[in-house]
Formats: structure tokens, sequence, C-alpha cells
């Protein structure tokens, strides 16, 4: 997360000409969120403001598509916002290089109506430097179509990976496959799908002090070989090194794949694209005997350390954390449990996905994480091309290894 | 004297801004090659790193390949088109125009499409091949570890084999036609006059071409980047992506700037290899 000091100056001077107007005058809170929450963000600005005359919101929209680098940046080039929206992994980044403030007295009064596994991934320290406010999964959607054209049942779900595997083999022929798994585009997509696999498998891809690859121990390439098997049996797509998980769903709309892991902002394109399908969604099948996983996804409000109001910010914190607005303000769950029982969160569709937010984890947090998924997947892909499992894997865990050491 | 010192001045402001964005950029990316993310000392520990690392080799073999094969396919293509369009018959201009298209197309534009048109599932090449019988499954074309790099460089020959016509159909039109006359009195016959008048004439132009070809396919991410990000498994990966990838995706700058520094370096040898040896012949002095 550190980045050279002369990137940090150029940065500082490409903040301060295109963010000239993030200095925030006296009393008034700047706050960056990204593009897909502005309609509510600005509702609930507008109720804030009734309330709080003396306290002036200042909404920027942010992108999804380099926000990373672009908060980095503001964050330190000293002209930072005061409340920035970022996703959960970020945060401990952040912390440890001091580049935001702790929220532990904003979170105080519902510490525990929080999901704790929300909590722990912004936490650093014994303290907690951000708030989180969105909290999703991924679940396998499915079509209840295919089921019934298979004979199987559309409410008889797979439980165990023995199940899946049955359930897949029995759905795939005549131009339709059983269930798609990632092998292409961004890292993040074959990482958010094949990593609770290990998981599950009680293994890992770091030792949890992070200082051993664990990727070609047993029970991960167990989980890996269960992964890749969905390709090397034909079970997934031909085109599977190609697609990620947006490839995955155009197929799911074309009724030429009939499950794949996804997550609830899935349902609605499908819904809108191809109103025949009967979308079913089932939690994620585990071994014999083993609890489901998923990777915890989200986002939190932080606080940048430059920010120049942040005792105002806070009182607009305390205003977004109230269950009802965060219940409001996120496009999956909240991350409020108490904000759970608003109606909204009552659709039978999201109940599966609701059941699989217990068994959200948060991904390891190291300097060279981005590396290491690279090298994990290069790994996924030798063996989709045909290399044998636990041969990829040791390489991957020797480049793993380099740069746990590095 | 004073003319010359009167002219130092005038091209000043020109060199400081040249340096500044030339020189300066090439020194400090020299010292973030031997330094760390601190901006401490570190020797040669980047360059250890990056030659450690698997991908290295692999993307030095990919450039190769993707260099050589481009240009060589370009190149013969490129010729074999200048010498049709400058023969005469009906419809010439506007078939030179039409040739110029694929590179006329912006690279992210044409990259993508024909992404879309080698998918495994949804794409147009494994349509028209399946329908009327021709291979019985869908290849994977972007999938495979046999086609994947031959079909990056396909479309890159696609993309700049225009160029090499066009400029070598500029070398053709101003050769004198006394020399096709003095020729035919010989007796030679078409394939004579491509063999000893056409490709002597433009040898120049192809070698000044073939050089704009070599630093374009060193340095070109486009094409490939926007398909596969260098993928699967590093088959597509070559040098500037590696380089690219360490430095965006993984904020690790001072090791890109190391490979960068190598890539620098070998690229100065081949460039100078090529010039020394097939671009100062006894055709090209005259």
């Amino acid at each position: 997360m550190k980045i050279l000091r002369t990137t940090s100056v150029l940065a500082a001077l490409a903040a301060s000409l295109s963010f000239g107007t993030t200095f925030a005058s006296a009393g008034e809170v700047v706050w960056w969120t990204p593009n897909f929450n502005e309609a509510r963000a600005r509702e609930l600005v507008a109720q804030f403001q009734e309330a709080n005359p003396d306290i002036t919101v200042r909404l920027e929209i942010t992108v999804t598509d380099g926000l990373p680098q672009r908060i980095l940046t503001a964050l330190q080039s000293g002209a930072a916002p005061d409340i920035i929206d970022v996703q959960h992994g970020w945060v401990n980044g952040y912390a440890q290089n001091n580049l935001v403030i702790p929220l532990d007295d904003v979170v105080e009064e519902g510490r525990d109506d929080y999901v704790p596994a929300a909590l722990d991934y912004v936490s650093w320290n014994d303290q907690v430097w951000g708030v989180p406010y969105r909290i999703e999964t991924h679940a396998i959607i499915y079509n209840r179509g295919h089921f019934e054209d298979a004979g199987l049942d559309p409410d008889a779900v797979p439980e165990t990976w023995d199940e899946l595997v049955e359930t897949a083999t029995a759905l795939t022929g005549n131009g339709r496959s059983g269930f798609a798994i990632t092998g292409g585009g961004e890292v993040g997509n074959t990482i958010f799908r094949s990593l609770p696999f290990i998981w599950m498998n009680g293994g890992s891809i770091v030792s949890d002090d992070l200082t051993r690859a664990t990727v070609n121990e047993p029970e991960a390439v167990e989980a890996v070989k269960f992964y890749t098997d969905f390709f090397t049996n034909g079970l997934s797509p031909a085109s599977t090194l190609e697609n990620d998980g947006t490839a995955n769903r155009r197929l799911f709309i074309a009724e030429t794949v009939s499950m794949y892991q996804s997550g609830q902002f899935d349902v609605p394109s499908i819904a809108a694209e191809n109103a025949n399908i009967d979308i079913g969604v089932m939690t994620i099948p585990h071994p014999e005997g083993a609890e489901t996983a998923a990777i915890l996804g989200g986002w939190s409000f932080v606080v940048p350390r430059d920010a120049r109001n942040p005792d105002e910010a806070k009182v607009f914190l305390e205003f977004l954390q109230q269950p009802e607005n965060m219940g409001m303000f996120t496009d999956t769950f909240p991350a409020r449990t108490s904000a759970m029982d608003l109606p909204r969160f009552d659709d039978p569709i999201l109940q599966v996905f609701k059941e699989m937010l217990p068994y959200g984890r948060p991904v390891p947090i190291h300097p060279n994480w981005v590396q290491i998924t690279q090298a994990y997947f290069d790994g996924i892909q030798r063996i989709l091309l045909g290399e044998d499992v636990q041969a990829a894997m040791d390489d991957a865990a020797d480049e793993i290894q380099a740069l746990l050491d590095s | 004297m004073v003319r010359q010192s009167t002219g130092l001045l005038f091209v000043l402001p020109a060199l400081v801004v040249l340096a500044m964005l030339i020189a300066y950029p090439v020194f400090y990316t020299g010292l973030l090659s031997v330094t760390d993310q601190q901006g401490a000392f570190v020797g040669t520990n980047n360059f250890a790193a990056v030659l450690g690392a698997r991908a290295t080799p692999q993307a030095f073999w990919n450039t190769l390949w993707w260099v050589g094969g481009s240009i060589v396919f370009q190149v013969i293509l490129g010729v074999a088109t200048a010498v049709l369009l400058n023969q005469n018959f009906p419809g010439r201009g506007i078939v030179r125009s039409v040739t110029l298209i694929p590179w006329v197309i912006p690279g992210i534009v044409a990259a993508t499409t024909w992404a879309w048109m080698f998918h495994t599932e949804f794409g147009i090449i494994n349509y028209m091949m399946t329908a009327p019988g021709l291979i019985e499954a869908p290849i994977g074309w972007l999938s495979n570890r046999d086609t994947v790099l031959p079909v990056m460089i396909a479309i890159n020959v696609w993309k700049l084999f225009p160029f090499v016509a066009i400029m070598v159909l500029a070398g053709l039109q101003s050769i004198p036609n006394d020399l096709y006359e003095a020729a035919r009195v010989d007796g030679a016959n078409f394939w004579h006059e491509v063999w000893h008048i056409m490709l002597p004439q433009v040898r120049p132009v192809i070698v000044a071409v073939t050089l704009l070809l070599v630093i374009w396919g060193l340095n070109s991410i486009t094409i490939i980047y926007a398909i596969t990000r260098g993928g699967p498994a590093n088959l597509t990966l070559i040098t500037p992506i590696q380089i690219f990838r360490l430095a965006f995706e993984s904020f690790q700058f001072n090791q890109a700037a190391a490979l960068s520094v190598i890539f620098f370096a070998v690229t100065i040898v081949v460039v100078f290899i090529y010039i020394r040896y097939l671009a100062s012949s006894p055709a090209e002095a005259k």
C-alpha cells in the first residue's frame, strides 16, 4: 500500500487539479460515494440536512473503475474528502499506513448489532477503522426449468460436493453445461469462486500468520481439483478459460448454463433479459460433514486522516449507520443485523443469499495479495490447459512463497 | 560564433521541454530500478526479483514470437498487397482505400471485436466453421495452448499490414517508368520486374518500415491486453504487459522499472544489430 513519494507528489498535483473542489469549508462534509449509490445517497443527504441545518454534506460521485488508485491518491495527497466509500478489503491497508482514523466511537452504540465478520474485516490493532454498511456473498443461481428437463426436483438442491457433481452431470448435455466455473477475466472473479471451496475443505492459499504458502497442501489441492474438474470433465462450458462472472451470467441468460456462482446483484438483470428463466438460488455445496463458505464482500465508510471536518463527518456517519438508513442505502445487504428485518430484505429470492452471509469470511490481508492471487490464478489456468493439479499448485506455491518472503 | 550561440538560445526552450519529458523519465526509471519503495538504495535486488519471477522468461520468449511472427507476415503480406495495388485495374482507388481500413480502426475497438469473433461460444468464426460442418466442436481459439498466440499474431498482422502496403506502394510509385521499359526490351516478365526492379528500389522503405514495426511490436499492449490480458496462464504475456501489470496492478513500481531497464537494454541491442547488418548495405547507400 505504500506508494512512492514522487507518485504522491504527482498525485497531490493531480488531486488538486481534478478535485480542487474537495477542500471543504467549515462545517461541510465532503462524501465520496460510488455511482450505484447516488440516488439513495442524495435522499439520505436531504433527510440529514433537514435535521442538521448547521452541517452541509456535499456529495461527490465516484466510479468503481480505477477507484482504489483514485482513493489512494486522495488519501496521500493531503486533500482528502471527509468520508469515502471503500471495499472492506482495502480498509486494513489504509489503517496500517495511517491514512484513516479509528471509528470505534461511531460503531460503539451498535457494536453487537454488526455482523461480526464485517467488523473483523475493518479491524486492525484492536481498533475499528471503517464503518461497514454493505455486505454480500455468493450463492449458486440455477435454472429451475433445466432441473425439471433433466428429471430433477428443483426444490431438492444438491448440498454436498458429490451431489453437486451428480446434479451438474445430469444437467449437462444438449448444448447445456451443468455448472459454469470461471477461468478467465480479472483475477478476482476466480478467487471469489474457487477460494471458498478451498476454505470449506479446511485448506487455504496462505497460512493464517501469512508466512507460508499452503496452496499445494492436500486440502487445497483436493478443492482446486474439485473446482477445475467441472471443466476437465466437460460440465463447465468450453469457453471457461475466457469466462468471468459476467460471461457466465450471459451464458446463463442464454440458457446454455444451468448453474453458476454469483451474488444477488445478478438476479434483476437475468429477470430483465430472459423472463422465461425460473430462477432458483441454493447455498454453495460443501464437502460431506463440513460447512459451506464464501468470501464476504461489501463496502465500508472510512474517514481519512486528512479530513477537514472529521467531527461533522462522524455525526453524519452516526446518521448513516442507523439501521433504517443503512438498510435503505445498501445495494445488497446491510452490515447490521437489525437492519436486515426491513421489508425489502423479505424477498424470497434473497433468503438463500441471506443464509450464506454467516459463512462469509474475509480474504487474507497482505501487501502482495494482488500478486499472490495472480500466481494462484495462473496455476488454475494451467490446470484448465491440461497441467496436473498438484504440479500446478506446487509451482504456484513456490511463487507465492517468494512473494511472502520478500 | 555569435550566430551559433543565438541559435542555441532559440532552441533552448525546446531542449528544456525535451529534457523534462524524455531525459528525466528515463533517468528516473533507472533510479527507481535500484531503490525500494521508500527510496533507499537496494542495488540489484529489484533485478533479481524480476529475473527470478516465473513469468519473466516466458514473457521474453512470447515477445520474440510475437514480434518475429508479426513482422514476417506483415512485411510479406504488405509488400504483396503493394505490388498488387500498383497494377492497373478498374476500381483500384476503392480497393486502395478499403485496404487501409484495418489500420484506421482504433486498436481497442478492433481488439474487442476480434475477441468477440473468436469467442468459443458466441464467436462468429466458430459459428461459420461448425455450421457447414468444417469442424465438429467449437475450437477454443483464445483458450488453447497452441492457438492463442498465433491468433494474437494474426490480429496484429491484420491490423498493421495495410500500413506496410501503403508505404511500399508510395515507394513503388516513385520508380521511374524507364526502368520497366528497359527491362521489357530485355525480355523481362512480371516476376523479373518484381524481383529485379521493384524490391531493390523499395528496399530502403521496407527497411525503415520494418524498424518501425519492430518498435511498435515491442511496445504494443492494446491488442493482447484487451483480448486476453496476457492469459491464459501467461501464454500471451509479453514483456510490456508484464511491466504494465507489475506497475499498475501490483504497484511494484521499482520492479517494473527494473524490468523496463532490462527490456530497454535488450531492445537497444536488437535495434543496433538490425541497423548494423540489415540496413547498411550497398543498395541502401545509394
